[in-house]
């Protein structure tokens, strides 16, 4: 890469960090939340697409480790003294451990019988929620106080977006390490050709149950994130329409790419806040979105972008 | 519980099961007649019954069309026959043209079921509560201990005449051969002049004309929702007992879900009937992914 061909994502790194920085003291209260959500769904995109997009394992149940990792959080902070973000991260290494588990017990199902199972899994999950009372408070929720950062009060939106941003931020980078490293080639080449894979001696049951295992961290991350500017949670938002809420976005912002994750995050994160007023329309026009997307633009915004941009390079 | 208590909730149960688990087994043969000849696990399965039940809902009310049932049935099923060639014409073949991957196929199932449900919620049709009005007589007949009513007679004669109808089908005609040797090897079948458009067609075509049909024999037993399509898991289930390429298998797996979760509901508790088919899938795939009745474990292609 030329000296001049590096400076322009670096300059537009910048731009963009600057943005993101001056934001919240430009914008309302309303809009910062919309963005403190995008933020969380962005955490989940980028997880599911570890699972999902980067080693193409169909997992369905990705809002099971996202309840599991609001409840844990907001159960903590609560009941205990503990710091938010040690909180967020018992909450995550929990859901990990359970998708850890999840993984394991998966290792011998392809396809469209792993989704089957894992599926399986995240209603019965979200059943659990429903009625393991004395930890969820099953049908009446479970109410969640503010909570501190380093002395820190939170209890605005405009606070909270700053630990978002960071959080979000920490976990992109996170992803992009991930992606670039061997590992990430090795998850790639599980889900190009597992006997390929094998052949080069890659540890197939290794990355497949890491990959569960990483993705569910991300989720229960994203669901202790979201305790932080929410005050009240349901298990009836921790269902299969949430999972396919964060698989819509993955569709729509392009599989496989972490950029696509983000900009379908943003793109579905924002859509589903202007649907919440059509809300009995919401769930058509998901459908909508989601087969459009896949007879015309399989590859997503993202790959769509990409794909012009390899041609007019290639010009 | 005593004794005797136990025996007639057993009966009950059993009963019962073999009933509802016939409806299971319509919709799981329906599943697995679309992903033996395209590999495809339709997701949207639930919502072409949700479509037969409202449709025929609102054909057969008064205070809509007020249609008798001799209308009524036709007109469904034609309906339902349609709903799938359409699904299959604007959505799957598209797709396959594009040279999709299986992957996007099963999300684009997702978002039809997606789309249904939607629709039906948005069309309030379920808003009040309707009853539907059956076909059969529902006075109790008596079979030992247990209670049957004309209707559910009517549904497990249906679900096993439907089941010998499609055995014999695949197996001793032609078209039905062919279909089959389209879901086993779709190059091969179009070397050999098969017409893959048209046998796909045909197949999604039966599918939701046969969850539609099952749809008006069960609709005096459902809540009419816009999320019944809940149902088509348990029928996944099912066809996963069965093993998902099995006819026979789907069946059996069918009855032994129906009768499982009445057993469980009566034993058990009643919340944990909607956790039931979940804990069958997960075990079942954990425990011989091929099925109980499936043959060797599937060998993935390369």
């Amino acid at each position: 890469m030329t000296k001049s061909s590096r400076l322009l994502p670096a300059f537009g790194l910048l731009v963009l960090a600057a943005i993101l920085l001056a934001f919240p003291f430009a914008a309302s209260g309303y809009q910062i939340y919309i963005i403190n959500l995008v933020l969380v769904w962005v955490v989940m995109s980028l997880g599911l697409n570890i699972l999902m997009g980067e080693t193409g394992l169909f997992g369905m149940a990705h809002v099971a480790f996202y309840g599991i990792g609001i409840y844990t959080t907001g159960l903590l902070t609560n009941n205990t003294g503990v710091p938010v973000l040690l909180a967020i991260f018992m909450a995550g290494c929990l859901a990990a451990l359970i998708g850890f588990i999840l993984g394991v017990l998966s290792i011998r199902m392809n396809d469209i019988y792993l989704g089957l199972s894992t599926f399986a899994f995240g209603e019965a999950m979200q059943w659990v929620f429903h009625n393991w009372d004395a930890v969820t408070k099953g049908v009446n929720g479970l109410r969640i106080s503010p909570t501190t950062f380093f002395g820190w009060r939170i209890d605005s939106d405009f606070r909270a977006y700053f630990v978002a941003l960071g959080i979000a931020v920490a976990f992109t980078v996170g992803a992009v390490v991930l992606s670039r490293s061997r590992f990430g080639r090795a998850m790639r080449a599980v889900r190009e050709s597992e006997p390929a894979a094998a052949a080069v001696g890659i540890n197939i049951r290794r990355v497949k149950v890491s990959a569960f295992a990483i993705s569910a961290f991300y989720a229960g991350c994203a669901g202790g994130l979201i305790t932080i500017f929410t005050s009240y949670i349901h298990p009836d938002t921790l269902g299969f329409n949430t999972t396919i809420v964060i698989l819509t976005m993955l569709v729509v912002g392009g599989m496989g790419t972490i950029p696509g994750a983000i900009i379908g995050a943003a793109a579905i994160g924002v859509l589903s806040e202007f649907l919440r007023q059509a809300a009995d329309r919401q769930e058509m026009i998901y459908g909508f979105v989601l087969v459009l997307f896949m007879v015309f633009l399989p590859d997503g915004i993202y790959g769509r972008i990409r794909h012009a941009w390899r041609r007019w390079s290639a010009s | 519980m005593d004794l005797s208590t136990a025996l007639i909730f057993l009966q009950q149960g059993i009963i019962s099961g073999i009933v509802i688990g016939s409806v299971y087994a319509l919709i799981a043969i329906s599943a697995v007649i679309i992903f033996k000849a395209t590999d495809i696990p339709n997701f949207a399965q639930g919502e072409f019954m949700t479509v037969g039940a409202f449709l025929s809902l609102v054909l057969l009310i008064p205070t809509f069309a007020g249609l008798p049932y001799y209308l009524v049935i036709p007109i469904t099923a034609v309906v339902c026959f349609l709903l799938g060639v359409t699904v299959n014409g604007l959505v799957m073949q598209p797709i396959t043209k594009a040279k999709g991957t299986l992957v996007a196929m099963v999300i684009a199932t997702l978002g039809i079921s997606f789309i249904i449900k939607g629709a039906a919620r948005y069309s309030g049709l379920a808003n009040s509560p309707r009853t539907f009005p059956a076909l059969f007589s529902t006075d109790a007949i008596f079979i030992g201990d247990s209670v049957l009513t004309g209707q559910d007679i009517a549904i497990l004669v249906f679900a096993v005449t439907a089941m010998l109808v499609f055995f014999a089908f695949f197996n001793l005609t032609r078209h039905g051969r062919a279909m089959r040797a389209v879901a086993m090897n779709p190059r091969a079948a179009a070397l050999v002049g098969i017409n893959l458009a048209r046998v796909r067609m045909t197949i999604w075509g039966t599918s939701a004309l046969l969850t539609g049909l099952a749809a008006i024999l069960i609709g005096p037993k459902l809540l009419l929702t816009p999320d019944m399509g809940i149902i088509a898991i348990v029928a996944f289930a099912a066809a996963i007992i069965g093993g998902f390429h099995n006819l026979p298998g789907a069946i059996i797996g069918g009855f032994i879900i129906g009768i499982l979760e009445n057993l469980i509901g009566a034993f058990v508790a009643t919340n944990a009937i909607r956790l039931t088919p979940f804990v069958v899938i997960m075990l079942v795939l954990l425990i011989r992914p091929q099925g109980l009745l499936g043959g060797k474990a599937q060998v993935k292609k390369v």
